[in-house]
């Protein structure tokens, strides 16, 4: 019985592992275009090829291909990825267990941090200092980790103050130019202003809302940045002192003002914003195509992000997005190289500035569209990310900090808790994660 | 020989069977429990020590998994009754009505076989706060209600959605049920002059008993379950009201790569589960054994 037990067992167990065993690299001439003599390396990104980005990703890759004939050959693999940020990452995570890693994969920038502390990825090879020069500060602060550079970004983003210029025109509110930005202050004031006209529009001056997941930190950290505030200090594995600052229970209580004093509504209304029905909205970069493809009739302007009373010129504006990093497990780190600066390069950006309209991460690439030049809200965008914009907390527990952020405005604006106790209770959940940090 | 000849037979079809399930089901459970008494991190499987109890220690003193456990508890509580006491009103008022029994039943199934994220994304606009139902609510002269953007009615919002998606399919079962009686019981009763609520105490619910408990069973199960509601419709908010043990064990495991800690708090999860099932099998059991030792004492 045993014996035909194993007899049954074995061949299908076999049929199941044996496609599992195909980590192995590949032969030249057996996948198309990899020719003898060539470095092969491989590619995963969080996408489907069947999109705009996948496809862009798949035509960058091929022009890789093209460019470094002979000496290079990138093989791409599209993992897609949920909206929850399952799929793509549970693989990663398989992986890094299999040890079936590939040379190149993308990070989204702030689990940049974790990757590099647990050592998913290693430093990219030195990259000259033109070379560095070419990329945005932020994409490059984005991938730096204890000093060294981890990744590039794929694409950059940012968050815009957007308006509807016909409601301030109305209300005979002037926005000021990119370096002068109003204070939180003046902000409470415009809005106060704003209130009655809006509602005399069924609306709210503002289209605020904390949504769960990464938007609400990528939004509104600015508010604490630009007031001297933080989450976590250089090295990422300190919160205590920082996350509960007094400071940023400060900047709480000003979130909490802006319901209390009628500015925002305390549930989310869809199309608030759009519909004509505020006068100022914090959203993503996207924001700007949607309303000119979907929402033609609105008026759109992109203020200045608000800024601190105390600011003095200081970097404070939301940037990140994902980024392309080589695996720990890459025996080729000057081909991985190569390939990472290809794939966030120049070219590349241009690619997905095209089909799917994500922001490029160089300097070069932002100068060559044109939109970037002649249209005043992308301009806007271009010289708030370049001046202004500020990488995300950089710490191996971002997912916590993320979190908690969201929790604490969250509980003390909508339902009334005290700054100082959630910011406590949130502290204590950090620590706990960076524990396993501080043991190493 | 012919024995053998079976049995071999027996192993073809059962092989394929045993080896995905030993692969893909009890691997992975014997994985979760060795897991749970680690500090198995995903990002960095190398560094993997045994804990011992701590994690388990560490789960109860979780404000957010104690908040996620109550929350679990309350929306069984809440739908337990609400689907099973709605699936058998349905059914009764459907093997009732003499018209369109068939357009009912269909109508009544259709939420069941539609996908739960779409079936949650639709009730997001009914709930929202301009949406259809406080549309409806306003001409009655109610006042706009949050719904899920309440704390305070979030989870019994995403209850009442959740039973509306899941009752079709209880509806059917007790409906076989309700067909399976033997209409001689009611034709006797009717001879007996007895009312309406008489045959349906005396004659339906009791012949209907053991659907019950496996369709309270299913329910209370499946509602302990919950995940796919609140992640799509309040992402596990407000101040999170929402947050139930299967997200607290997903996010756990796959947004802070803590799958330690998520093993731990499923192996938790499960045995309260079974406890549960358990109770609520025995406590079942014996009330029907006690209504048979009744009815014997009557006669």
């Amino acid at each position: 019985m045993k014996k035909l037990l194993i007899a049954v067992l074995l061949p299908v167990i076999m049929a199941i592992l044996l496609p599992g065993c195909q980590g192995k690299r590949p032969e030249p001439g057996s996948v198309a275009g990899y020719d003898e003599g060539e470095q092969y390396l491989s590619i995963w990104v969080h996408s489907i090829e069947d999109t705009d980005e996948g496809r862009c990703y798949r035509e960058s890759v091929d022009n890789f291909n093209e460019k470094y004939n002979g000496k290079y050959f990138a093989d791409i693999e599209f993992i897609p990825r949920n909206d929850s940020g399952g799929g793509y990452s549970d693989k990663i995570n398989a992986s890094v267990m299999s040890g079936d890693l590939p040379d190149v994969l993308t990070v989204d920038g702030p689990n940049i941090a974790a990757y590099a502390a647990n050592g998913i990825i290693q430093p990219l090879a030195e990259l000259e200092e033109d070379e560095k020069g070419e990329y945005l500060q932020s994409i490059i602060e984005q991938g730096t980790y204890n000093n060294q550079l981890y990744a590039l970004g794929a694409m950059e983003s940012s968050v815009g103050l957007y308006y509807n210029k016909d409601i301030l025109k109305e209300a005979g509110i002037e926005v000021p130019d990119a370096g002068h930005p109003w204070t939180r202050t003046e902000f409470l004031d415009i809005l106060e202003k704003l209130k009655p006209v809006m509602e005399e529009k069924n609306g709210y001056a503002l289209d605020m809302t904390f949504p769960t997941g990464e938007a609400t930190i990528y939004y509104y950290a600015p508010f604490f940045w630009a007031d001297g505030g933080d989450f976590v200090d250089e090295t990422g594995l300190v919160a205590e002192g920082i996350f509960n600052s007094e400071k940023n229970a400060g900047t709480v209580g000003y979130f909490k003002t802006l319901l209390d004093k009628g500015y925002m509504s305390k549930v989310p209304i869809d199309h608030l914003f759009e519909s004509g029905r505020a006068a100022f909205k914090f959203d993503g970069a996207w924001e700007v195509n949607t309303i000119y493809n979907s929402y033609p009739d609105i008026n759109l302007g992109v203020a200045p992000y608000v800024t601190g009373d105390s600011w003095s010129g200081e970097r404070y504006t939301p940037t990140g997005s994902w980024a392309y990093a080589a695996s720990s497990k890459t025996d080729n780190i000057e081909g991985a190289t190569e390939l990472v600066k290809w794939m966030s390069g120049v070219e590349s950006g241009l690619l997905l500035w095209e089909k799917a309209k994500n922001f490029p991460s160089t300097y070069k690439a932002f100068e060559a569209i044109d939109t970037f030049q002649t249209d005043e809200n992308y301009s806007m965008l271009y010289k708030q990310l370049s001046d202004y914009g500020h990488p995300r907390p950089k710490t191996p527990v971002y997912p916590q900090v993320s979190t908690s952020f969201q929790q604490v405005l969250e509980n003390c604006v909508l339902s009334g808790a005290e700054p100082e106790a959630e910011l406590g209770k949130s502290i204590e959940r950090i620590n706990a994660k960076l524990k396993r940090y501080k043991v190493q | 020989m012919k024995k053998k000849r079976d049995s071999v037979l027996g192993m073809a079809f059962f092989g394929p069977a045993l080896v995905l399930l030993i692969i893909f089901l009890f691997l992975p459970m014997i994985l979760t429990l060795i897991f749970s008494f680690t500090d198995f991190f995903a990002l960095n499987p190398g560094l993997t020590h045994f804990t011992g109890l701590d994690n388990f220690f560490q789960i109860f003193k979780d404000e957010d998994f104690r908040k996620a456990f109550i929350n679990t508890v309350c929306f069984v509580v809440i739908i337990v009754p609400l689907q099973g006491l709605g699936s058998l009103g349905l059914a009764l008022l459907v093997n009732k009505v003499s018209h369109c029994k068939r357009y009912f039943k269909v109508a009544f199934f259709l939420p069941v076989v539609m996908s739960l994220a779409v079936v949650s994304t639709l009730w997001v606009q009914i709930y929202s706060p301009e949406g259809i139902l406080n549309s409806v609510l306003s001409n009655f002269g109610i006042p706009a209600q949050p719904f899920i953007n309440s704390a305070s009615q979030a989870l019994p919002s995403i209850a009442v959605m959740s039973a509306w998606q899941g009752v079709g399919y209880q509806m059917i079962i007790f409906l076989g049920g309700l067909q399976a009686i033997n209409p001689a019981l009611y034709e006797a009763a009717d001879m007996d002059h007895a009312t309406a609520w008489q045959k349906f105490k005396d004659i339906t619910l009791p012949e209907l008993k053991p659907l019950c408990i496996f369709v309270f069973i299913t329910i209370t199960i499946g509602a302990f379950r919950m995940l796919v509601q609140p992640m799509v419709m309040t992402g596990g908010g407000p101040s999170h009201s929402t947050y139930t043990m299967v997200y607290d064990i997903y996010e756990t495991g796959t947004v802070n790569w803590e799958i330690g800690l998520a093993s731990t708090m499923a192996i938790v999860f499960a045995v309260f589960v079974m406890i549960l099932t358990v109770i609520q099998t025995v406590a079942t059991r014996d009330k029907e054994e006690g209504n048979v030792n009744k009815k014997t004492k009557k006669k």
